[in-house]
């Protein structure tokens, strides 16, 4: 990942990062887990589980023949989402030792494709009727796409709160025009 | 320096819309969030048509941000009139599936009984749509931001150089 300086004090940076972060990691925390609290409470007859199903229900199809089971009932989102998300806290997980909190810059393109290759091919390949992927091969598909998303979420969070900080001292948010593509918040927009 | 922000709700209503029809409409919406995250990149695809100058990750953010509230209503309207499809749907693949999986546990009717039986009500409207905003929201941030990445990063050239004026001009 790329390592340019960043002309934001890296101390303003961390400042607006680490919120960020820790918001993030609670909030990824609290999703996997009601992922799994779900069937656990259709397990023991709860009306909440209903409620949580139908939280998801809106960004995942949740259909049964395409989901873990927990307690003798699907999780809230099918396999290849749960990989998706799960590659979400990992890459989160990670983000600190790979990027750190001074900082912030977008992954490379070419890395976001690579990554996003497995589950792409993975799901054409479903969607034509050319085969039909085991729970697990969707899962790992979705694990491996979801590992570099926290990278682009963070950056997109840390920098509207590096906006507001900015703002307040008066001074300019917009893309330099010298083409470097490094606006003067300090986020690179690595090719 | 320019210290404008770009238009944002246009983008987002055009992309929001398109994002909120496809995750309504029955089997099509099998892409999960994917229709949220993509329409946010097109939104953010729209955004830079529009933009002269690069696009920052925050300008993806919030443009991303909008498309998936746009997105989530357009989706909850959607379901109004689809929820008898949807209803019938789900009845009909279960009945199917149960036939050929023994893998789902007991009781099964009944639960999907209880999820589909609840009549429709404006607080539940009300209530689903303001927890898809927020989901659609985050996801359409994260969308948002990849759009940046993707289509975001145009070169901006530098102004030509002002005409230098002539020797005898210079002179005079």
């Amino acid at each position: 990942m790329d390592d340019t300086l960043s002309p934001a004090s890296p101390a303003v940076v961390r400042r607006a990062v680490e919120p960020a972060f820790a918001v993030t990691f609670l909030g990824a925390l609290a999703w996997i887990a009601a992922i799994f609290l779900a069937p656990y409470l259709r397990s023991r007859s709860s009306g909440a589980a209903s409620f949580l199903y139908a939280v998801f229900a809106p960004v995942c199809h949740q259909i049964p023949s395409r989901c873990f089971y927990f307690h003798g009932f699907p999780l809230a989102v099918c396999g290849r989402c749960l990989g998706i998300y799960a590659g979400f806290l990992a890459g989160l997980a990670a983000y600190p030792f790979v990027r750190g909190f001074r900082k912030i810059a977008l992954p490379p393109v070419r890395l976001l494709i690579l990554l996003s290759l497995p589950a792409g091919i993975d799901f054409a390949g479903g969607f034509v009727g050319a085969w039909t992927s085991p729970i697990w091969v969707r899962f790992g598909t979705g694990l491996v796409w979801g590992v570099i998303l926290p990278y682009y979420f963070l950056t997109g969070v840390s920098e509207l709160l590096l906006w507001r900080s900015v703002r307040k001292s008066g001074a300019s948010t917009r893309a330099s025009p010298d083409g470097t593509g490094l606006d003067n918040l300090g986020t690179k927009h690595v090719e | 320096m320019d210290n404008r922000r770009p238009e944002y709700l246009v983008p987002a209503l055009i992309a929001g819309a398109v994002a909120g029809v496809l995750s309504g409409i029955p089997f099509v919406n099998c892409l999960c969030c994917l229709w949220i995250i993509g329409g946010a990149a097109l939104a953010t695809h729209l955004l830079a048509k529009k933009t002269p100058g690069p696009l920052t990750a925050g300008d993806g953010a919030i443009v991303g941000a909008l498309t998936g509230i746009v997105a989530a209503t357009v989706d909850a309207l959607m379901g109004i009139p689809l929820r008898p499809l949807n209803e019938a749907f789900l009845h009909r693949f279960m009945a199917s599936l149960a036939r050929v999986v023994d893998q789902l546990p007991a009781g099964w009717q009944d639960w999907v009984q209880r999820g589909t039986s609840t009549g429709f009500s404006l607080a539940g409207f009300f209530l689903g749509l303001f927890i898809s905003a927020a989901i659609f929201a985050v996801l359409g941030v994260l969308g948002g931001v990849i759009g940046v990445s993707l289509f975001g990063r145009k070169k901006i050239y530098p102004p030509p150089p002002p005409a230098t004026q002539g020797p005898a001009n210079a002179a005079v």
